[in-house]
């Protein structure tokens, strides 16, 4: 949960949040692209190393960091797997390579989990929705969008209330058996989704009442308009893409850092 | 001419026998600012949304009759034709509040209307200055107050610069000096720009100081119509059990007894200048001040049931709602937590129950530490009622409703059987034992919520704005009530922005802001006190606004309800006669 908490948009006024969204995606892909492309520590490496300024220059460190710490257990899974199992098929066996290789795989993980981060901390949906719009995704669909992420807080907070109205009344939602605790959600779920039935009309209702699909051209208060600095980054990531390929199908392959020493 | 002409107007919802409305008749003119009142399920909302086409275009059944606003039939064109004529803002901001933004939100309309970016930009420096919220333009939706929220909702409905506005029960969450602010916004539309405003509101006081004309439903018709003093002079009105501003039932009571009035004021200072010739000029001493008496009576307490200590709190990631309680509820006490939007009350009473514990500082409850007892354990003592029914509704029947905090508490099946009968027959709900809670009205789900609590009888009931939402009728039952739970040797908390009520209940009161207690006294000594009110956002009622003008001629200034004026006034009337 915490992992997915850490993902949500933080306000900010830097060159990162202020990116054009499709130049920042597509900086998003070609990050997710290196770190699939290659298994090498390496690449890795150098793509984790361009990313932490990025997040210390759009100020999102702290919220990283949580969204870090949300993903270190899974890091952590996969580090342990890969090391154990390959200890074992290799007839017991553990090497300097098993072991750069276990890592390189978590990093891989790390550096996708902070792409992501990077995207969806310093992109508000707005914008997002600006970019769904350009890519003509019907409007139904992004005023959906952008509905669910506003009623993301306003749920919750009615979620609480209803879990403290039921506890007043000796709901005792952590007693009991396995199966007593899930019946036990019944009426807090029941008044949620009828609640949310009942907002779903008076919000249908408000959208009539606010003209809602009166014209085809629909305007936009926001545009979404591409700066220099959009374009200088986006002829990096073109730069960077030519880079890619040509090393994946020319460079003989990069260097073990830890060698093929055995440890034990 | 006429802006809104409505011609023998019926409807029947789908799946319902009765008709809500029954051949309503109504001609409304440009600029007019028009109170629609009327007991709970008397046709007002449904009335509202005839004006916009939501009947009959959004809900089904059955429609009789033509509404025309504007020159525009709501039958032949599209709703959101008419929404740029008619600009309707329901109760609750939270579910039409659509963008991330402020100012994203306000554009919502004039999007749909595909109205090019420059203007966009116009209109909403124009409607955000006329709602006063310039300075909120980039902040997000969710991180307003409720007020803010309203204001919002209001700009957003006049960017569309729509001829006629439509509010159902827009302050029913405010804090009185925030409900006088919509008050103040809704005026300033009216008289600068023409706007026709049609309010429903449950707050009288308030509502008739600004508006020029009452309309009353009652059973789905229209059954009285004019201004405010010919509207609430009839005495048929006031037995339908709408509430009387409070002031204008004085001014009516002293005309009865044969004040010479020419017309009913609505406001303190409209009364009181009508009396002026009438009460004695010259300031004579005070009268002995009684009030001093009663602080003494109120001295012999009883023991403690609630002690808060020096107590903080701060939701994760959120301001700190609570910065230092302390307070003590005595046994047999009836105590009205006050203060602004966003004081700390819900946030205080929640410890009362356990349902936070405090990070800093102490609550006991019978000397016990709420920390280190469980809230169901607490609730036992404690009984909680929230203030929206449907944050707890989900049984099938009412029966079964009230019963499921009894199994919660593990009573035994005969125990129960007579505890839902009881709570049954004290709220008066026998006749829907059997029914669905999700079918009964706002206000009878109400009182389920609150029977399903009383049914295991705690010691302390602690209700969150009991009032919201419940036409004066059902007010003054719920105040006999709370008064009965008293004598019985109840402590009761009320969490309430309700100044009438209050002034009419007269509990003890306790003044919140910023998360503390600014201030606690009786309602007498509370209420006489405008400084501190207004620094919590509480307005004093009307009648202890009047007797604050009237001190300077010897009255006493600590009056707060309708029948003490009267004999004060009518004491003092004869006096000055002599």
């Amino acid at each position: 949960m915490s992992l997915l908490e850490s993902l949500r948009f933080t306000r900010g006024d830097t060159p990162i949040h202020n990116m054009d969204p499709r130049v920042k995606f597509l900086l998003t892909m070609v990050f997710f692209a290196t770190s699939v492309m290659f298994l090498e520590i390496v690449p890795l490496a150098i793509v984790f190393v361009i990313q932490v300024p990025l997040v210390v220059y759009a100020k999102v460190t702290g919220e990283w960091l949580k969204s870090i710490r949300g993903a270190s257990f899974i890091a952590a899974i996969i580090f342990v797997t890969n090391l154990a199992s390959f200890y074992y098929f290799r007839g017991g066996v553990l090497t300097y390579g098993i072991l750069e290789y276990s890592m390189a795989l978590t990093l891989r993980f790390i550096v996708l989990v902070t792409s992501f981060s990077i995207f969806f901390l310093t992109t508000s949906p707005d914008k997002l929705s600006l970019a769904l719009e350009k890519a003509r995704i019907p409007y139904e669909f992004n005023f959906a969008f952008i509905t669910a992420i506003r009623f993301v807080p306003v749920l919750a907070d009615e979620a609480q209330t209803i879990m403290d109205a039921q506890r007043s009344r000796g709901l005792e939602l952590d007693k009991g058996s396995f199966i007593a605790r899930v019946r036990k959600y019944i009426p807090i779920l029941l008044p949620l989704i009828i609640n949310s039935i009942r907002r779903s009309l008076e919000l249908a209702e408000a959208m009539e009442s606010r003209a809602f699909g009166a014209t085809e051209k629909r305007t936009n208060l926001y545009e979404l308009r591409m700066t220099g600095f959009d374009y200088g980054v986006l002829a990096m990531i073109v730069l960077s893409i030519i880079l890619l390929v040509y090393l994946k199908l020319y460079f003989p392959g990069f260097p073990k850092l830890l060698g093929e020493g055995v440890i034990l | 001419m006429t802006i809104i002409e409505v011609r023998g107007l019926s409807y029947t919802y789908p799946h319902s026998s009765k008709p809500a409305l029954r051949d309503v008749n109504l001609d409304i003119d440009p600029g007019e600012f028009i109170l629609l009142t009327g007991p709970s399920g008397c046709g007002k909302t449904t009335f509202c949304r005839a004006l916009n086409g939501l009947i009959p275009k959004f809900y089904s059944g059955e429609m009789k009759g033509t509404v025309k606003v504007a020159g525009l039939d709501t039958r032949e064109n599209p709703i959101m034709r008419l929404a740029q004529c008619v600009g309707l803002i329901f109760q609750n901001p939270d579910n039409q509040i659509f963008a991330l933004t402020v100012e994203k939100d306000i554009a919502f309309g004039l999007e749909n209307l595909g109205v090019p970016k420059e203007q966009m930009l116009k209109e909403i420096d124009w409607a955000t200055e006329n709602t006063g919220i310039q300075a909120l333009r980039q902040r997000a939706t969710h991180e307003l107050s409720g007020g803010q929220k309203q204001r919002l909702t209001i700009a957003s409905i006049l960017a569309m610069h729509p001829q006629i506005i439509v509010m159902d029960e827009p302050t029913a969450f405010l804090d009185p000096v925030g409900a006088e602010r919509i008050f103040g916004v809704l005026g300033k539309l009216n008289e600068e720009y023409g706007i026709t405003i049609l309010l429903i509101e449950h707050r009288m006081d308030l509502a008739s100081k600004y508006v020029d004309r009452i309309i009353v439903f009652d059973g789905g018709g229209v059954v009285s119509d004019g201004t405010p003093s010919d509207v609430f002079g009839d005495e048929s009105i006031r037995l339908l059990g709408v509430g009387t501003p409070r002031v204008l039932e004085l001014a009516r009571r002293l005309k009865a007894k044969g004040l010479r009035l020419d017309k009913l004021p609505v406001s303190a200072g409209a009364l009181y200048e009508s009396l002026k010739p009438y009460i004695s000029v010259t300031r004579s001493e005070p009268a002995s001040d009684m009030s001093s008496l009663d602080s003494y009576a109120g001295e012999f307490h009883h023991k403690p049931v609630i002690q808060v200590k020096g107590v903080h709190f701060t939701y994760p990631g959120k301001v700190k709602a609570l910065n230092g309680v302390d307070l003590t509820i005595h046994h047999g006490d009836f105590v009205a937590i006050m203060g602004e939007n966003g004081a700390g009350k819900t946030t205080l009473v929640k410890h009362f129950n356990g349902l936070l514990r405090p990070q800093t500082g102490k609550v006991l409850v019978d000397d016990v530490d709420v920390s280190s007892t469980s809230v169901a354990e607490l609730s036992r003592r404690v009984g909680l009622v929230f203030q929206n029914s449907d944050d707890q509704l989900f049984e099938e029947t009412v029966e079964k409703e009230i019963s499921f905090a009894l199994r919660n508490f593990g009573f035994s099946e005969p125990v129960i059987g007579k505890r839902v009968e009881w709570a049954l027959n004290l709220l008066d709900l026998g006749e829907y034992r059997d029914k669905s809670p999700f079918t009964l009205s706002g206000g009878e789900r109400k009182r389920v919520a609150l029977a399903s609590v009383l049914a295991w009888d705690p010691d302390i009931l602690v209700l969150d704005e009991p009032t919201v939402g419940q036409d004066y009728g059902q007010k003054e039952r719920l105040r006999h009530f709370l008064k009965q739970l008293q004598t019985q040797g109840k402590t009761v908390v009320i969490v309430t922005h309700d100044v009438e009520f209050v002034a009419e209940s007269q509990p003890r009161i306790v003044l919140m802001a910023r998360g503390q207690v600014m201030g606690e006294g009786s309602a007498k000594e509370i209420m006489t006190c405008p400084e501190k009110l207004s620094e919590c956002s509480v307005a004093q009622p009307e009648i202890t606004r009047l007797f604050g003008m009237l001190s300077a001629h010897g009255l006493p200034r600590d009056v707060l309800d309708v029948n003490e004026a009267y004999d004060i006034l009518v004491r003092h009337l004869k006096e000055v006669e002599r």
